[in-house]
């Protein structure tokens, strides 16, 4: 195949395809409850006793607290991730708090919370 | 060359029946409201894997080449390229790719290039295209070589090669639930492919398949899609993000800074290379075997159904009173 035609084919496909799917409404982000967020928590990471699930406002993230430690569980598409508190840093951001993770195949998420929320979860974050 | 041969690159002309499928079963997801689901930055990062591996192909494609016509520079076969043989060759190269999907997913170095196909947890037509960029670097093409020495030309390999990635293009699909019985048999399908795809402990290292499902029931490593275990697509640990490049080239960055942590053997750096995925030298991850131990301390029912039948069906305390 030549080519030009096969370049066209291959970037006119894509961003035909990406209209299609924005403009039918397959770009929105999963929403959790404490319900949903606890049930993916399980799916993510079987072994984990959970505590207790936190679910920041716009329901795209939350704090998971578990009998092995603290973790949290972001939307990500359709779908949510989830990475145990360990190998982390998180700082202030204007919305919130970003999280950075010291993992080239998730570096980070910023995370919306409130003034009230990010005192909250400050709290849950500090060791006992 | 006098013998030459040639074969079209029949995945680039596949391309306009992928975009024209994916649009259909989109189409038909939307209109019956099941059979899938889209989302748009999963599907947009799953294309462009696949865009990319094309591209790859035409950059560090002459190397396998290169390394086959050398082979076939010192063959004394040549079995020619009549159509009893592009069958026999096609049966052959299918069970060169289930040897080399097995490896895929039990030496890390291989899943460091295979991962990314694994990466979504959707499953429909445009995760069949999320396809790696690094195959080059697995040195997966010696498993290649036996045909190549056998008599089959290069480019009828590579041909039969592309027809079996055709083949599995349309099985990345939950709009088809099962085809019929002779045809599950025999034929790799959506049904079997979709355990393969499963991160459920169940569906740890099953169905390596190509085109014929014939491979993993003689080589032990079959599991049937089951009802009551829906699949839960994606990885063991699944990854936080749409960006291609880390998509890419994540177990690569993962699997160097493994090995090169300070304080380890060689031999412990070498596991982080090319044992299973899973190894770590301190216990700190678990295998798919370690996690389809603990999924059973959870499940005891579970023990002896498939997938976990290398596992006794009585726990290992009953066994030994009956010793
Ligand atoms: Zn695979
Ligand atoms: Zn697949």
């Amino acid at each position: 195949m030549p080519l030009e035609i096969l370049l066209i084919l291959v970037i006119g496909g894509i961003a035909g395809i990406t209209l299609l799917l924005h403009l039918t409404g397959r770009s929105s982000q999963r929403v959790l409850t404490q319900g949903t967020a606890r049930m993916d928590w399980r799916r993510h990471f079987p072994d984990d006793v959970v505590i207790d699930v936190t679910v920041s406002h716009d329901g795209h993230a939350a704090l998971v607290r578990t009998e092995t430690g603290t973790g949290l569980l972001w939307s990500l598409g359709a779908d949510t991730v989830g990475r145990h508190l360990l190998d982390f840093d998180w700082i202030e951001h204007p919305n919130g708090f970003e999280f950075q993770f010291r993992d080239f195949s998730s570096p980070g998420v910023v995370v919306h919370l409130d003034e009230l929320e990010r005192r909250h979860w400050q709290h849950l974050m500090e060791p006992s | 060359m006098t013998d030459h041969v040639s074969f079209p690159d029949a995945v680039q002309w596949a391309v306009p029946f992928f975009i024209a499928a994916i649009l259909a079963e989109f189409l038909w997801i939307t209109i019956k409201g099941r059979g899938g689901r889209y989302e748009t930055r999963d599907a947009v990062t799953s294309l462009i894997m696949g865009a990319g591996n094309i591209a790859s192909g035409f950059v560090l494609g002459f190397i396998a080449y290169a390394f086959f016509m050398w082979l076939w520079q010192i063959t004394p076969l040549n079995l020619g390229t009549s159509i009893p043989i592009i069958i026999l060759c096609f049966v052959l190269d299918d069970l060169r790719y289930y040897w080399v999907h097995r490896f895929g997913h039990r030496i890390r170095w291989v899943w460091a290039s295979h991962v990314n196909h694994h990466s979504s947890q959707h499953y429909n037509l445009t995760t069949a295209l999320r396809q790696t960029w690094t195959y080059t670097f697995t040195f997966m093409m010696v498993v290649r070589a036996p045909l190549i020495l056998l008599g089959f030309h290069p480019a009828l390999v590579l041909f039969c090669g592309g027809l079996n990635l055709i083949y599995q293009f349309w099985i990345h699909t939950e709009a088809i639930g099962k085809m019929p019985r002779w045809f599950e048999s025999v034929m790799n399908t959506p049904s079997h492919h979709r355990a393969h795809h499963g991160r459920n402990a169940r569906y740890l290292d099953c169905n390596y398949a190509g085109v014929f499902i014939i491979w993993d029931k003689m080589f032990g490593t079959f599991v049937p899609e089951q009802e009551d275990d829906r699949v839960d697509y994606g990885l063991v640990h699944n990854i936080g993000t749409f960006n291609p490049l880390r998509v890419a080239f994540h177990e690569w960055v993962g699997m160097w800074r493994d090995a090169t942590q300070p304080g380890l053997t060689l031999s412990q750096r070498l596991a982080y290379c090319f044992a299973p995925p899973g190894y770590s030298h301190d216990g700190s991850r678990d295998s798919s075997e370690q996690i389809k131990k603990k999924h059973l301390d959870r499940h005891p029912s579970d023990r002896g159904t498939p997938g976990f039948e290398q596992f006794d069906k009585n726990p290992p305390n009953t066994r030994a009173k009956r010793a």
